[in-house]
């Protein structure tokens, strides 16, 4: 009775995947000479990319590009002088803007639009950042439309947003560049002192002058000057707030031993004494700049990436003037109690009561719900919401930063800036340690003081350096930095630092079917025929039925290649679709619809008595989806399908990709309940959703991941954002987590172990203080080495794969 | 050892060139993207740059 086999066949592996974004074909894909593309949008972008001889870029990038929309979004507001002043600042010869891109993969892509930028007339200078997301364009507004440029973006399938405000990104830009300085003065000041330093040490039968050991002091202290001052600012800073929070932090001790080494050294100088340990305040602060720096950027890579806000701000408002006209205006002059036009298509610049009519919003963004909103007149509309269908008049109740979306920012950006569990308890136990330590170092002063007062200030120095613990506290946030720059590489966005802790430890993983499992495109699977019709005939009917409707189940239809016209075909909610077909009136849906049957879940095709038809439509499987299913298997994870589909559908899909425990049918309570049952089982769960409908779920799992598909703001709900389309991520991700922590305990047992050696020996006073910032400075960079294995092996593995 | 009054201030000098040439380097944003410059070189522009938007010589790279 199966008698489409060929169709069997079309399995995406074997049609091909888009030349331009990878995407598994379907079968109506656009052919042009021996490449094939998903779509038109992607067959034009890359048709202009080998035009304008920019073909390399196809060869040197390393991930696929992202699909092209084609309805290519309406730029010209972007030219407007208002906008223009918000958003670029004037450069020598034109202006200058940044905009973002959540479409950039890898460099290949940066490489694209700068060349592509470049090509146009206009355009002063052109350059893109593939890590943060970021297309500064300086163009010449006398030449070249701003709007065009973006056209251009947007057509090679880089839609651009308009960044939160020059402002903003200047300052972003001004803090980056601020914290590189710092460190490469620290560098480059730190290797000097370190020599001069040197040759004091060298020194070791005191055969040096007077007047050149003076010399050489006074050098290594103009050195080392701006490196205690203007590279450890930050310490210095944090110090300062520390204690005036009053309480003792990493600050305080880092802040204060370098402070301490400076100054000691400095009294030494001045009045001719036996050591200086300028060198060891030097070292310090280049150490642990470094490492500060390596925390920072992989949260500002995280935070950079996906930056909703920008997305949900129109490029300007239709503000109401008294006598009814209309102006348009900039977000910042929008005022409570304006009114305000928004047109259709366009998002709600601030939050709002709506007047007049009803209209229905996209909230996607906000709720995370897909589906758009129907609110009545008086009800409030929310700020970045998208005004569907009709336009709309709203009262402003609430702009700028009161909105709900920026509340909802605010709050993520919280979440996303509190330090880790795990960092934060190290953290504690550090502060714990600085005053034992200060204490400590108290004592030994006094105990030296009264036996041998010359080496005091010595051994207590020393003591202090070889025991800071900084290897201690970069024990963690190394690694942690390290593995999320790792699982970034691969394609997976720590949204929430404490989640890589609650990864490794999962024993149980939840998936979702629709949108995670399978990529969402209906494809056909089975034809069954009776009353002596051929299956291709059948099929024939039912994709001109399909293609005069608008059904998703259109798409499974598509590539049937006939003739046949259909005439008057009407949806019939909740049942099929009618029409006619070569003069007869067909009926295309559910069995009791189409055929006077039982309903069983299958599409059938009738003329509303008899049954001629049983087509079976099923999802197509992500590419990888099983050896994604595998893998967690090996990793000693047990898997679980749990969908709202079908007991049918869910059957046959965990059949194919190999799940054996499925629940179908499930409410999101019910999959929640699941949850909370494993989770009171004593196991780890983790969730992997679209993000949509699993909102709940995401939230109650011990650990969630959302694939890049869903919403915005639904995803940043999850804990990871997985951005490749692959599912073989989410298995790397845990081994990747699960290596992070064995990497943690190392590092602590190291740092722990060395101090508790390192101190009694220092308070002896076996210890000179070079030693022991030697040693200080070695503990923590085996730390940090350690650290970045983590970084190194996924790269290999990926080169590997 | 009155070589060191000489060697001292020129490593000092050369240290100032150092810091100089660092600070001027990040001020341009030479630092503000490491990723993409690495592979602008692998393959140059055809030269005769068209500055038009579609350009009259396509050349396949493949």
């Amino acid at each position: 009775m199966d008698a489409a086999l060929p169709l069997r066949k079309a399995r995406p592996a074997e049609i091909g995947a888009c030349h331009h974004c990878g995407e598994a074909l379907t079968p109506d894909a656009v052919r042009e000479s021996n490449r094939a593309f998903c779509c038109h949008g992607c067959a034009a972008a890359s048709t202009w990319i080998r035009e304008a001889a920019l073909g390399d870029y196809y060869n040197l990038r390393t991930s696929p590009a992202g699909r092209v929309q084609a309805d290519a979004a309406d730029f010209g507001a972007w030219d407007r002088d208002v906008v223009l002043a918000e958003h670029s600042r004037v450069v020598p010869g034109g202006r200058e803007i940044t905009v973002l891109t959540d479409a950039m993969r890898c460099a290949a892509c940066a490489w694209l639009i700068d060349r592509a930028l470049r090509r146009q007339a206009g355009v002063l200078d052109a350059g893109a950042n593939a890590v943060t997301g970021r297309v500064v364009v300086a163009w010449d507004p006398q030449r070249v439309a701003l709007s065009t440029l973006m056209q251009r973006l947007a057509a090679l399938g880089y839609r651009p947003w308009l960044a939160t405000g020059e402002a903003r990104e200047q300052a972003q830009r001004r803090e980056r560049r601020r914290w590189l300085l710092r460190l490469g003065v620290a560098g480059l000041g730190a290797i000097q002192a370190m020599m001069f330093a040197e040759a004091l040490y060298l020194d070791t039968a005191q055969q040096m002058p007077v007047a050149t050991r003076d010399f050489f002091r006074w050098i290594t202290f103009l050195v080392s000057t701006p490196v205690v001052f203007f590279s450890g600012w930050p310490f210095l800073e944090g110090m300062w707030r520390e204690l005036r929070g009053r309480r003792l932090g990493m600050d305080t001790l880092i802040a204060g031993s370098t402070l301490l080494a400076y100054f000691a050294s400095f009294v030494e100088t001045l009045r001719g004494g036996t050591h200086v340990w300028y060198d060891a305040a030097v070292m310090f602060v280049l150490l642990l700049l470094v490492a500060r720096m390596f925390e920072q950027r992989a949260r500002g890579i995280a935070s950079a990436q996906i930056d909703a806000l920008a997305r949900a701000r129109p490029a300007l408002a239709l503000r109401e003037r008294h006598d009814g006209s209309v102006e348009q205006v900039p977000l910042g002059d929008i005022a409570r109690d304006d009114v305000l036009r928004i047109a259709a298509g366009e998002a709600v610049p601030a939050d709002g009561v709506l007047l007049d009519h009803a209209a229905s919003f996209d909230e996607a963004l906000i709720t995370g719900e897909s589906t758009p909103v129907r609110r009545e007149a008086g009800e409030p509309a929310l700020a970045g919401s998208i005004c569907r269908e009709a336009s709309a008049r709203l009262r402003v109740v609430r702009t700028g930063a009161d909105t709900r979306l920026s509340q909802l920012t605010r709050l993520v950006e919280q979440a996303q800036s509190t330090r880790p569990q795990l960092a934060r308890a190290a953290e504690r136990v550090a502060g714990g340690f600085v005053v034992a330590l200060l204490l400590c170092a108290v004592a030994t002063f006094a105990w030296w003081h009264v036996h041998e007062p010359a080496r005091a200030l010595e051994v207590t120095l020393a003591l202090l350096v070889v025991s800071c613990p900084c290897a201690l506290s970069l024990a963690i946030p190394s690694a942690l930095t390290t593995a999320h720059g790792a699982l970034a590489r691969i394609g997976v966005l720590g949204v929430r630092e404490d989640a890589l802790s609650a990864l490794a430890r999962v024993d149980r993983v939840v998936l979702d079917k629709t949108g995670t499992l399978s990529n969402g495109r209906p494809q056909l699977d089975s034809v069954a025929t009776f009353e002596g019709m051929a299956p291709s005939a059948a099929l024939s009917i039912a994709a001109a039925l399909e293609r005069g409707s608008m059904h998703p189940l259109a798409q499974a239809f598509a590539h049937v290649e006939d003739e046949l016209i259909a005439h008057g075909v009407h949806a019939v909610a909740g049942s099929g679709i009618e029409g006619d077909v070569d003069g007869a009136r067909w009926r295309l849906g559910r069995a009791d619809f189409a055929g006077s049957r039982a309903d069983d879940g299958a599409l059938w095709l009738g003329d509303g008595t008899r049954a001629f038809a049983r087509i079976t439509v099923r999802e197509t499987m992500r590419d990888d989806a099983r050896d994604a299913i595998i893998a967690l298997r090996d990793a000693g994870v047990a898997v679980e399908l749990c969908s709202g589909d079908s007991v049918n559908a869910v059957a046959n899909f965990a059949r194919q990709v190999g799940i054996e425990t499925f629940h179908a049918r499930q409410t999101p309570e019910q999959k929640l309940a699941r949850v909370r049952a494993a989770q009171s089982g004593g196991e780890v769960v983790a969730m992997v959703g679209d993000g949509l409908n699993d909102a709940p779920v995401l939230a109650g799992a011990d650990v969630s991941l959302a694939m890049a598909e869903g919403a915005a703001l639904a995803q940043r709900a999850a804990d990871f954002v997985v951005t490749s389309p692959s599912l073989l991520r989410v298995p790397q991700a845990i081994v990747l987590a699960r290596r992070t922590q064995r990497i943690v305990r190392q590092n602590l047992a190291w740092a722990l172990g060395y101090n508790v050696l390192a101190i009694p020996l220092a308070a002896m006073g076996h210890v000179t203080p070079w030693i022991a910032a030697l040693g200080m400075a070695g503990s923590s960079l085996l730390v940090t080495l350690n650290a970045l294995r983590l970084g190194r092996r996924e790269r290999n593995e990926r080169r590997a794969a | 050892m009155s070589i060191l009054l000489l060697l001292v201030p020129i490593s000092l000098v050369l240290l100032g060139i150092a810091i100089g040439a660092f600070v001027w380097a990040v001020r341009r944003g030479q630092f503000d993207d490491l990723d993409t410059p690495a592979i602008d070189i692998l393959r140059d522009d055809p030269l005769p740059a068209p500055r038009n938007d579609v350009s009259e010589e396509p050349r396949d790279a493949d």
